[in-house]
């Protein structure tokens, strides 16, 4: 469907329901024992995803003079065009690691547990709460190559060769850090 | 003690009848257990739904009473008042049944009814990636959001 723009949209609830299908083919159907083989596959995905972006991103754009121009890039104009925000916050050890935090994370804002069932208890209610939070975050952490391919993709692409891997603290918050490859 | 908001309970089921929610804010009565109470609602909803088909005055397609009839097949009902409750039907094309028990003075709950399938189930159930489909569920972010609205509703 056209917008009046001339550029062709695709429903967010497509993308969010791929990429959570993506998860279940790889790590649940194709490779159930192998969890690092999936995850490897799906980053995959994401860093040919990440090449084609950045290039219909920065079609107006000259080159970028350095890494931290290119990282800055992709916090700001990368992060607004797929995830509709920018990334809260960045971090450098001026040595080569960046790391990127975002609060609100949008592919994981939807991501629940259960809740305890409260028997009366309430020390054991707040410890199966917590409980919870941890193995949300666990699970989420697949949900994460895809991003992560993504922006390896993405840097990969516009000169800065990297690697990148994902934590997730307390969900939807969660943080990427990109190793520069000398 | 005073009912606190107009929301008594609140259940939603799939096609099959399992019940994949029940959410209660104030239900000072209960007389069955959980699972009885939950078929017994479902059964309700499957022979009030027949019955409108059946004594609808303006269609002539009518199946025989007690034949299951397809979600958006038919007429359906919305809602039921007693003296002392109002009981609100939401039914989807894809079989899933909201029902929203409240106290009898709430207006009509279908807007509300259809807010609480997109914005909240949808988004915090069907877009769950830790969800299986067809069971019981008691999300964290859905029951946050849940309460958050009904809280709005006047």
């Amino acid at each position: 469907m056209a917008a009046p723009t001339g550029e062709r949209e695709v429903a967010e609830s497509c993308v969010e329901w791929v990429s959570m299908e993506m998860v279940e083919a790889y790590c649940r159907r194709l490779h159930p024992t192998k969890p690092e083989l999936a995850g490897r596959r799906i980053e995959a995905i994401g860093y040919q995803v990440g090449l084609q972006l950045a290039e219909r991103y920065t079609k107006e754009r000259p080159r970028f003079t350095d890494h931290l121009e290119a990282i800055k890039f992709i916090c700001k104009d990368f992060w607004v065009e797929i995830f509709k925000k920018q990334v809260d916050n960045l971090k450098t050890n001026h040595r080569g690691v960046f790391v990127l935090q975002d609060n609100q994370f949008r592919w994981l804002t939807h991501i629940s547990l259960d809740s305890p069932l409260y028997n009366g208890d309430r020390v054991t209610l707040e410890t199966s709460l917590s409980n919870n939070a941890v193995m949300a975050a666990r699970a989420a952490g697949q949900y994460l190559y895809f991003p992560c391919g993504l922006i390896r993709g993405a840097l990969t692409n516009l000169g800065v060769p990297c690697d990148v891997s994902a934590e997730v603290a307390n969900l939807p918050a969660c943080s990427f850090i990109i190793r520069i490859k000398a | 003690m005073a009912a606190p908001g107009r929301m008594r309970c609140m259940y939603i089921f799939n096609r099959n009848g399992v019940c994949l929610h029940y959410h209660v804010w104030y239900r000072p009565l209960t007389t069955l257990s959980p699972q009885q109470d939950q078929k017994l609602m479902f059964g309700l909803l499957f022979s009030l739904r027949s019955f409108t088909v059946k004594m609808d005055p303006t269609s002539n397609n009518k199946g025989h009473l007690g034949v299951p009839q397809l979600p958006g097949q038919g007429c359906s009902f919305h809602a039921f008042t007693t003296n002392t409750y109002k009981l609100s039907l939401l039914e989807t094309p894809s079989g899933i049944k909201i029902v929203l028990v409240t106290d009898p003075g709430m207006g009509d709950l279908r807007e509300a009814l259809r807010y609480i399938y997109s914005n909240i189930y949808v988004e915090y159930v069907i877009k769950n990636p830790l969800y299986v489909p067809g069971e019981h569920f008691r999300c964290e972010l859905f029951n946050a959001a849940l309460d958050q609205y009904v809280k709005t509703l006047k």
